[in-house]
């Protein structure tokens, strides 16, 4: 069994089943939760829990301690880089190069899975440039307009 | 008979499931992305089709038509989505000798598509609700129609279906802009851009009446389900019965079903949808001219197989079941599990299953083409599992559900596994006090849930990597830290004093 305190709170863990996935039962105040564990390269492992994933970086501090920071999920965008979440189709491009938007005006409509998904822009700025036309096919988080 | 599947997931399965019960053999169709697909597993054959989008594949009424004639299949079932209720399939079908199990192309003209059907259930006295008694031209004509009936309204897509090709407008800015991109997702989606509105009804529930009719115009109600939790129109959860309703609204709501399925000549498993106001009024929403995602609730509590009862009308034209065997025993309740991230307003989330495990035990029922390793293509619809359960009583299936939701693991992609569980510890949801609206309202709750279990997933986070830590731990420089959490771990002895 492993105990692991989490800000001040004790939580008490006995794997379940191992493997390239780990199951947990994880055990705080009255509530007992299952868990798994996937571990990844670097410092990273991701996490599952009441059915959602939990991606973390664990990092080990002075002895005995670790860091853990969720990891900085899918970044949408980095600052005004605007990206794709999800793989799809570009349907629609909304706005033109140098036209001016505010933080939430659509930008350009992105199909996956029979879902048309407005995606709005993470800042205000200028449409520095688009990546991408009309019927294009694009990968997840690959950019597809720059705003700044 | 020889049946041929026009579909894919987890529909494929379950009419293949009866197929073989029956002993129909079986024709499975399949696209690229589909070729380690579960349903091919139980199919007596397998035809293939070159590409992966809908467009290529299971929206393509040439290649399947000429598919089920090249394995001398005589009937076609079309499943839900895709060319279910599109009559120039009906029609290829027909001018192939081919059954389509559905209804007739006469029946699918009249209640063709949501404004026809409108108009046919309004001729016939079923109430409908305010709005455009045609075809929008364009967004000022909408923003005019809009601005008679009073905001807010909602935009549909005439050949919409499945709660897509949806949108409502608050006010004439959003009726411009909602209009472009209804009609964009309606284009895609279902191949035909026209627009109609109805007046948005204010909290409303979704009630809808499972029927079966046959072609001499005998109609039976295996009864009502209650769909009001949705998200953007797209139904998360249904259930059988549905509290909201009386012995005499029952009768009433079965009545108009039958009457407007009748007037419009229908044989098939079809769906009469309506909208309850508080009031106990109701108004037609539409007819889904198919077998439904949530049919299995139904089948739960009247324990009639729904896909056998569609291939005997199909094949017999007359229906054995009368209306006095049908009994609605118990309770059941339906979780759609969507490849959705909750986390990320629910954009659509495709990838691979690594491990995929299935809840079981008495009353419960899971529909789902997963397995472990299989892959969630990004080409089609996000349900990837349907998780039902029986009870004698509500509360009964609701305990049933909250513990095969604890059950099921579906490791590798999000879900909306987590919002089914909050669901099922919501008090509203538990006394039945909801309608169409309320799912919005309860989301945030939702959010601060997962925000609650970050400490659990802190400390599995630390254990989980430290005891088994991959080949090498790089020198990633640790991301400003939103959890802020440092755990402590420790090892303890085991009971055997092992220290696992």
């Amino acid at each position: 069994m492993f105990r692991a305190e989490v800000g001040g709170a004790i939580f008490e863990m006995e794997s379940a089943s191992s493997g390239e996935i780990t199951t947990w039962l994880v055990r705080h105040a009255d509530e007992t939760v299952r868990a798994e564990t996937m571990p990844l390269p670097n410092d990273r492992v991701d996490v599952w829990l009441i059915g959602m994933p939990f991606p973390a970086v664990v990092q080990a501090v002075g002895t005995g301690g670790y860091s853990v920071s969720p990891e900085v999920h899918r970044q949408r965008s980095m600052g005004g880089q605007v990206r794709a979440l999800m793989p799809g189709r570009i349907t629609s491009v909304l706005v033109k190069e140098d036209e001016l938007v505010k933080e939430g005006t659509p930008l350009l409509i992105l199909e996956a899975m029979k879902m048309q998904n407005e995606i709005g822009s993470p800042i205000s700025g200028k449409v520095k440039s688009i990546s991408v036309h009309e019927g294009a096919t694009v990968k997840k988080d690959s950019i597809l307009i720059t705003i700044e | 008979m020889k049946l041929f599947i026009a579909n894919r997931g987890e529909i494929a399965l379950r009419i293949i499931r009866t197929c073989r019960k029956l002993g129909v053999r079986t024709v499975i169709v399949y696209s690229e992305a589909d070729r380690e697909s579960l349903p091919l597993r139980y199919a007596d054959q397998r035809y293939p089709l070159s590409g992966s989008t809908p467009a290529e594949t299971y929206l393509n009424i040439p290649k399947l038509v000429n598919a089920a004639k090249d394995t001398n299949c005589d009937a076609v079932h079309p499943g839900y989505g895709f060319l279910s209720e599109e009559s120039n399939f009906v029609k290829a079908c027909d001018e192939n000798g081919l059954t389509f199990i559905g209804p007739t192309r006469a029946a699918l003209e009249k209640l063709g598509n949501k404004l026809q059907a409108r108009m046919t259930m309004k001729g016939c006295g079923v109430p409908v609700i305010p709005g455009s008694d045609g075809v929008l031209a364009d967004e000022h004509e909408a923003v005019e129609v809009a601005e008679k009936i009073g905001y807010p309204v909602i935009l549909k897509a005439v050949y919409g279906g499945g709660g897509r090709g949806m949108r409502v407008a608050q006010n004439a800015e959003e009726v411009r802009r909602f209009f472009r991109i209804t009609a964009l997702e309606s284009a895609s989606a279902f191949g035909r851009k026209e627009i109609y509105l109805e007046k948005r009804l204010e909290r409303p529930r979704h009630v809808e009446i499972q029927a079966i009719a046959d072609r001499h115009g005998k109609v039976v109600s295996l009864g009502e389900r209650e769909c009001s939790i949705q998200r953007r129109h797209q139904k998360l959860l249904e259930e059988a019965p549905s509290v909201a309703l009386d012995a005499d609204q029952r009768d009433k709501l079965n009545y108009a079903a039958a009457k407007g399925l009748t007037a419009a000549g229908y044989a098939n498993a079809g769906t009469v949808e309506f909208l309850l106001e508080k009031t106990g009024r109701f108004y037609f929403l539409e007819v889904n001219k198919r077998l439904q995602v949530e049919h299995l609730v139904s089948e739960l509590t009247t324990g009639i197989d729904i896909v056998e009862e569609q291939l005997k009308v199909a094949s017999t034209e007359s229906l054995e079941l009368s209306q006095n065997e049908i009994r609605v025993n118990g309770w059941a309740i339906n979780c759609r599990i969507n490849a959705e991230d909750p986390r990320a307003n629910f954009v659509p989330s495709p990838g691979t299953v690594i491990r995929y495990h299935a809840p079981a035990g008495p009353g419960v029922r899971i529909d789902s083409a997963l397995f472990s390793g299989c892959s969630v293509p990004e080409y089609y619809d996000s349900l990837i599992a349907k998780l039902a359960t029986w009870g004698v009583n509500r509360s009964d299936a609701i305990q049933r559900m909250k513990i095969s939701l604890d059950e099921t693991e579906i490791i590798g992609l999000p879900t909306t596994i987590p919002l089914h569980r909050e669901l099922m510890r919501d008090e509203r949801f538990a006394r039945g006090d909801f309608d169409t609206t309320y799912l919005n309202e309860f989301l945030p709750r939702l959010n601060s849930t997962i925000l609650q279990y970050e400490k659990f997933a802190a400390a599995v986070a630390a254990v989980g990597k430290v005891k088994s830590p991959s080949k090498r731990n790089g020198m990633n420089a640790a991301k400003p830290s939103r959890w802020r959490t440092m755990a402590r771990t420790q090892l303890m002895a085991g009971p055997n004093g092992s220290g696992r």
